[in-house]
């Protein structure tokens, strides 16, 4: 096998490499480091020797010291500033460092291999890269992915709800399968962390149907963002071929903060602030008339009664439920430092947070400590651990199903003349309108709790095996686990109204779910020169194991005020569920680099899986990327244009095959009393391959006056077949599907950026960006019958899924030219997105940022306005604008006011996203104050979601009650959006 | 240094000594296979199946029992939580079934999808049982004779959906479905079916099923009693066929007892989780508003003194209202039937052999026919306390008779047998719509999967 082969070599290699040294001689350098614009020191920099291991950092005044030997060039480079390179001699004592600021992020270091990185000018994607300032520098998020809005082009973020904790989708350039969800794959410090959306089960007690309806959190939202130091976004596979399978939908890498050498850094932040919804509806008031209208005849005396006797004191209901302050506290405490063997990051931070409904909420405690050794000069080992624990309440919101278990489904139908409060027995009213539960008792009493503990461990070893003066041979091995354990709660007491009405009154379900993930990934990276050109070669192995185990036990009829399934008269093992899967990979790659003029890289992984049909079959994936820096070449005298880069690059990816695909199972079933076995409706296929995607990218990276301005301009056309999408068999047959690798789905679009200085002065820096990008979808190729899929059905507006259609396309009732064909009534696909980023430092020390984000086209399935237009209670519901004698609430077009065309609604908006405001006290003011203890201050308000304009009827036109879905675009009785507004106070000592 | 790289080095010997590129087989942990029964079953997996097969013949329960008998007007599935329940199922505002239409999806659901699924359950027993050794002749032909007769049950549901679009009958191979029959041919079809069930019974020699059935069948277990549950369901099904004669020698080979109890009959078991409860029990008066009630024209239309409409319906405390963009409906009365979420549900019963006899008899119209029917009607009404027939004996009297003691006798049965026999007899429009402003559907059309599994290969 290649792997021992390799494994020999590499025993001798590394024999070799004992006795190697440099010699020469040796001086001191010594100097400060200064931003050219505000000339203070900078703290941090890197500071090394050309050609050598050589290297310091800075310290908190920005100055170092170094050993060189004879005449040599010292680089100082800085996320964030341009990399500078100085001449120094043994004649050299002492020198002054001025480093400029980099607005383009040229200078930053991308992933480009699973075991190099490349200079972004070099880059030949566009690989979204967003820093823990861009990240978390405006406001305080809660979850990392939601940090990531309108910071990428070609990434859509898409918030479920407004619930505490989380519950994101990330689309990276459209849909790449039609089965699942098309969520990245998330690499944290090299290791593969779940971010699957666990059940919570919600939606199996509310009634509402399939987890998909749990509004659950996906697992990201466990990780603190404050420790990210950069995440990076691989956005198709042709940045993201060499992840081979899973890579589909895309990578986003993070990587954890470091500790720097130097003085130890202590540092406190705090945020405290206020959530409040981000809009309310309203709820339209009763008249006698209305009452007269609304309620059957026999009905209308009680109604009339009930309203009379409210004598004019109206309840408004959704303020109540929706309209609560919530408050939000951060608190972290981190340490950092280290000296030039040893570095550490430790950071503890305490997020608590509440929710604008009462009773829900979302704590993390998170504790990461980031431990890198150099054993000796050529060998570093990494420990990163996380220990992380999340509480998550989320409330009763969403679809239900007779229940009751959704606030919003008995909010739309109570009118705002009924008191549904308790009495002073405590003893809460029934609800006597068409959703037979008191929305007030759920709040009160039901539990929608999950409990998260999660510890990953990532580990790294670099070695230097082999190193002449101009090659270097690595040997680099990381990888680590992620243990994921969700302990779940839904609970509805004995005394709810619905459950009075039931045979077993109460109703709990308790879930246990582990996920237990492993991988390892082993490469040689050996970097030489051929002539003029740099050659980065690297091969490696990767191996990924997974592991799921759940477990959910259901009690019914409960003891008055117990949660225990011993305390329950039905006792019932919900689920119980295992999974298991192993995937083995291979890599090559080369990479090549003439001079930074032309850089070009070549690559190859193969993969294989359990959950394919044949485990032992290797899948290929290529990638080949060029780019060409033209400013670099010396015929270039066009002193304006700083940097002119076309690139181009290919590559190919897979989508894994879920676990299960090829099985045919019996299905365990029990009735009266005996145990049988049911034939599956689905048949396993035992041929099923891999989802494969491939992507051509073109671009061109543009700078002007010295990279004052940039442009970064990038075409895709993003193809994947064998897309795996149940064959429907006709139902005649007694099964109704079996997997297939038939359907072709192509992505086209365009991502535009273009950032620069707008404003460079003594007093005021104004720097923007504007981010533009749009997406096409398209199924090329269907291969099995067209189908209906996602949302409610065609009534209420469903998808079609049909050769020659966007995916996203909504039809519904009416049909049309027969039975099956139904009218076409929008698609969920925005038009554009855009995002207009500014950072304003005026007066030295005080930074604004903002962000706007603009989200053009793209319909929403608005059933929100469907429960309460059913009510009666939709704000204007009695308005009769036609004057036809029907309201408006019961007229809503286009007529005959029967189709499924009334709820699809565009969901266009602007939104300001985030805003902030900071002032850096002066150093010298805190000395005057504190004395020398504290080295930084800094103070800010800021707000996330500040503002939002847009024509749609809902809480938030974005919203999804099927999570990540591709009908990720349906709004019923959704969690509220919050805006969110804070006050931060970050200490360092 | 060296010690380092030795460390190093023996890492790297332990990695590699735990091959990362072996892969497990993996099998399914949750389940055994669907293969693990085509070849050589032992009698436990065939024992498996079989219970799997009731579970699979109850599949239709809960969606025809909520949707065919709203069709028929016997019911109202009044639904607090999704307004569809009563405006599409009542055709409400000029809503018309389509191939996808709401409480069927794509594949048609519990009237359709589920009976095949049921049928091919059946088809695994028997395949699964002619290809093992462990079993005799006559268990084999006890299986098979078992298995046809939840067959020849099962398609009767999709024949009476789609109605005149007819159904597929030859539906062995997924991949390569027989093309659709007419519904007459369908029925036919259904009778060999159900015929060649009673061959395999019969040569399934005597005394108990040599398997286990639940308690649904107690009474019936036999070899015996199951060749007349058999010929009960082909009495039902030659009333559908209007063989008159055949629906004579059928319900008279069938467990028909003049004497006996109108309830004895075999029935879907449901019980406690892990089992499934019976889903249409409603806690009594109990505040809900998701419910099945009595549409207000079986309570108009109610013979004074009837004992079923006391014996199956409950007058609530307070009424049920659920509004709509069709306006309100209000329920007052909900089914009295189930006395806990865990009674048993029959699917055929005495009390409908008998009225099927008295139609057969009434149809084939000799006077003592006629007679004869007068007779099984009245074991009827006296059972109801409402008095011997007191109408005129002919046959279109007796059969008006017959329909209407139908409705109160089998009323909102999971079957729905008024929507079915006023189809039958042309009588749809009888069915009354001016409570609810809604129209009486015909049929359906096949599902939206059955017509693009068509257009995909091209039939």
């Amino acid at each position: 096998m290649k792997f021992y082969l390799m494994t020999k070599r590499l025993a001798f290699v590394l024999l070799l490499a004992t006795g190697l040294t440099a010699y020469g001689q040796s001086y001191q350098v010594s100097g400060v480091i200064r931003d050219a614009r505000t000339a203070e020191g900078i703290v941090g920099v890197n500071v090394s020797v050309k050609g050598t291991s050589q290297g310091t950092i800075s310290d908190i005044n920005g100055n170092f010291s170094v050993e060189a030997n004879g005449s040599a060039v010292l680089i100082f480079s800085f996320i964030g500033y341009k990399t500078k390179e100085v001449n120094v001699s043994a004649a050299t004592t002492s020198i002054s460092v001025s480093l400029e600021e980099d607005v383009t992020s040229l200078e930053e270091v991308v992933v480009s291999g699973l075991a190099s990185s490349v200079k972004r000018s070099n880059l030949a994607n566009a690989v979204g890269s967003v820093s823990a300032k861009d990240l978390l520098g405006t406001t305080q998020i809660q979850t990392a992915d939601a940090a990531i809005y309108g910071k990428v082009p070609g990434a859509n973020i898409r918030q479920n709800g407004g619930a505490p904790g989380g519950g994101m989708s990330i689309l990276l350039r459209g849909f790449t399968t039609l089965s699942g969800a098309s969520q990245p794959l998330i690499i944290l410090d090299g290791v593969y962390i779940d971010n699957s959306f666990q059940r919570t089960g919600r939606a199996t007690v509310s009634g509402a149907g399939a987890s998909s309806q749990d509004d659950g959190a996906n697992r990201l939202a466990d990780l603190n963002p404050a420790d990210i130091e950069t995440l990076e976004i691989l956005k198709g596979p042709s940045a993201a071929a060499i992840y081979g399978t899973r890579a589909n939908a895309g990578v986003i890498i993070i990587t954890t903060k470091k500790g720097k050498a130097g003085k130890t850094v202590v540092s406190f932040n705090q945020d405290i602030g206020v959530g409040t919804p981000l809009r309310l509806l309203g709820v339209d008031n009763w008249s006698e008339d209305k009452i007269n209208f609304f309620f059957a005849a026999a009905r209308r005396p009680v109604e009339l009664q009930r309203f009379n006797d409210a004598n004019g004191k109206f309840i408004d209901y959704e303020d109540y439920f929706y309209g609560n302050t919530a408050t939000l506290s951060n608190t972290r405490i981190s340490v950092s430092g280290g000296d030039e063997k040893t570095k550490f990051y430790i950071n503890g931070g305490i997020t608590d947070e509440s929710g604008v409904v009462k009773k829900t909420g979302f704590k993390r405690y998170s504790i990461r400590s980031n431990i890198e050794h150099k054993l000796t000069k050529d060998i570093t080992f990494g420990f990163n651990s996380n220990v992380l624990r999340t509480v998550t309440d989320r409330g009763f919101t969403g679809n239900q199903n007779n229940t009751g278990a959704s606030i919003g489904y008995p909010m739309s139908y109570v009118p705002n003349y009924f008191n549904l409060f308790p009495n002073e027995q405590g003893v809460y009213p029934d609800n006597p309108y068409t959703i037979a539960e008191n929305p007030v008792a759920v709040t009160d009493k039901g539990i929608n709790n999950s409990l998260v503990n999660r510890f990953i461990q990532a580990f790294s070893l670099d070695a230097n095996l082999f190193k002449t003066d101009n090659s270097i041979l690595k040997f680099k091995l990381n990888g680590g686990l992620d243990f994921v354990q969700n302990s779940t709660m839904i609970y509805l007491p004995e005394d709810l109204q619905y459950q009075r009405a039931q045979a077993n009154p109460g109703d709990v379900l308790i879930g246990k779910q582990e996920a237990f993930n492993t991988n390892f990934q082993a490469a040689l990276v050996y970097d030489y020169n051929v002539r003029a050109i740099n050659m980065t070669t690297q091969l490696g192995v990767v191996r990924l194991d997974f592991e799921t185990d759940v477990l959910f036990n259901r009690g019914r009829g409960l003891s008055p005020g117990q949660k225990s399934i011993k305390q329950a008269n039905i006792q019932e093992v919900e689920t119980d569920f295992t999974s298991k899967q192993q995937d083995a990979g291979v890599f090559v790659q080369q990479d090549l680099n003439y001079q930074d003029k032309i850089v070009g890289t070549l690559g190859m992984r193969w993969d294989k899986s359990t959950t394919n049909g044949d485990k032992d079959k290797f899948y290929g994936f290529p990638r080949a990327s060029m780019a060409v820096n033209l400013t670099n070449f010396d015929f270039w005298s066009i002193k304006s244009v700083s940097q002119l880069k076309p690139r181009f690059a290919y590559g190919q990816t897979a989508g894994p095959v879920p676990f299960g695909t090829t099985f045919t199972p019996l299905t365990g079933v029990n009735i009266g009393g005996l145990l049988g076995s049911t034939v599956s409706t689905t048949i396993g296929n035992l041929l099923i391959s891999p989802e494969r995607a491939e992507e051509l990218e073109f671009g061109l990276d543009l700078g002007l006056f010295n990279n004052r301005i940039s442009f970064e301009g990038t075409y895709y056309i993003k193809r994947s077949k064998d897309n795996i999408q149940n064959l429907n068999l006709a139902p005649g047959t007694g099964v109704t599907s079996s997997p297939s690798n038939e359907a072709e789905l192509e992505n086209k679009g365009i991502e535009l950026s273009l950032g620069g200085t707008v404003l460079e002065k003594d007093k005021i820096r104004w720097t923007s960006r504007v981010m533009w990008w749009k997406n096409e979808t398209m199924v090329t190729r269907l291969g099995i019958p067209s189908y209906l899929t996602g949302a409610f059905g065609t009534g209420l507006g469903t998808f079609l899924i049909r050769e020659g259609v966007a995916p996203t396309t909504i039809v519904g009732t009416p049909t049309t030219t027969g039975p099956s064909e139904f009218t076409v009534w929008g698609d969920s696909q925005p038009d554009f997105t855009m995002s207009w980023f500014n950072s304003i430092t005026f007066l030295k020390n005080f930074d604004l940022n903002f962000m706007w984000e603009w989200r053009k086209g793209g319909d929403n399935i608005n059933l929100q306005s469907f429960l309460t237009d059913s009510g009666g209670t939709t704000k204007g519901w009695f308005d009769d604008d036609d004057g036809d004698g029907t309201p408006n609430g019961r007229q809503r077009p286009p007529a005959p006011y029967n189709n499924a065309g009334r709820w699809v609604q565009d969901a266009s908006f602007i939104k300001l996203r985030e805003l902030g405001l900071y002032y850096n006290v002066p150093k010298a003011n805190t000395d005057k104050w504190f004395g020398n203890t504290i080295s930084r201050a800094r103070l800010g308000i800021s707000g996330n979601n500040v503002l939002l304009f847009t024509k749609y009827e809902g809480y938030d036109p974005e919203t999804s009650t099927f999570g990540a879905s591709f009908a990720n675009n349906v709004d019923i009785a959704p969690y509220p959006t919050m805006r969110r507004l804070f006050f931060h106070v970050q200490i360092d000592f | 240094m060296k010690k380092i790289h030795k460390y190093l080095f023996l890492g790297l010997m332990v990695a590699a000594a735990c091959n990362p590129f072996e892969l497990d087989e993996i099998v399914d942990p949750n389940n055994p296979s669907v293969g693990s029964v085509s070849n050589n079953a032992t009698k436990n997996q065939l024992q498996f199946l079989l219970t799997g097969l009731e579970s699979r013949h109850r599949g239709y329960v809960g969606n025809i029992s909520q949707a065919w008998n709203t069709f028929g007007r016997e019911i109202w599935y009044l639904n607090g939580s999704d307004p569809r329940f009563q405006t599409d199922w009542l055709g409400q505002n000029g809503r018309v079934p389509d191939a996808a239409y709401f409480g069927f999806g794509a594949t048609g659901g519990g009237s359709y999808a589920s009976p095949y699924q049921a049928i091919k359950q059946a088809q695994v027993l028997i395949d699964a049982a002619a290809n093992t050794t462990v079993v005799s002749a006559t268990e084999r032909a006890a299986i098979s004779g078992f298995a046809k007769t939840i067959m020849g049950y099962q398609f009767m549901i999709p024949a009476n959906f789609v109605y005149q679009n007819g159904i597929r009958v030859d539906v062995a191979d997924p991949l390569n479905p027989g093309p659709y029959v007419t519904y007459d041919a369908a029925l036919d079809h259904i009778l060999g079916v159900l015929n060649d069930g009673l061959t395999d019974l019969n040569a399934a020699g005597t005394g108990n099923f040599p398997f286990k059935l639940t308690a649904g069948w107690t009474g019936f277990n036999t070899i015996e009693t199951l060749k007349q549950v058999n010929r009960g369901i082909a009495a039902r099904l030659n009333l559908y066929r209007e063989d008159w004669q055949g629906a004579l020698d059928a319900v008279n080979a069938s467990f028909i007892n003049e004497t006996g109890s109108l309830n004895a009959g075999p029935a879907h078991p449901y019980g406690a989780p892990p089992d499934s409860f019976n889903p249409l029990f409603y806690v009594a008066n109990a505040a809900v508003s998701t419910i099945i009630v009595v549409h207000p024209s079986v309570l108009d239309d109610a013979t004074p003194g009837d004992k079923r409409v006391t014996d199956k319906f409950l007058l609530r405390n307070t009424p049920v209202t659920v509004s709509t963009d069709a306006g309100p409906l209000t329920g007052t009365h909900q089914d009295k039937r189930w006395t806990a979420n865990t009674s048993s549900i029959p699917f055929i019963r005495n009390e409908e052999l008998i009225l099927i006899k008295a139609e057969a008899l009434a149809q084939l119209g000799s006077a003592q026919n006629l007679l004869d029917a007068e007779a099984a009607i009245n074991i009827i009404r006296n059972a109801a306390l409402i008095g011997n027939y007191p109408g005129a004996v002919t046959k279109d009297d007796l059969i008006d008779e017959i329909l209407y003691q139908r409705r109160y006798s089998l009323w909102a049965e999971p079957w729905g047998h008024r929507w079915i026999d006023a189809r039958r007899y042309g009588r749809l429009n009888e069915i009354p719509t001016s409570y609810d402003n809604g129209a009486v559907f015909t049929q359906f059309p096949h599902p939206q999967s059955d017509l693009n599994w068509d257009a995909y290969t091209g039939n």
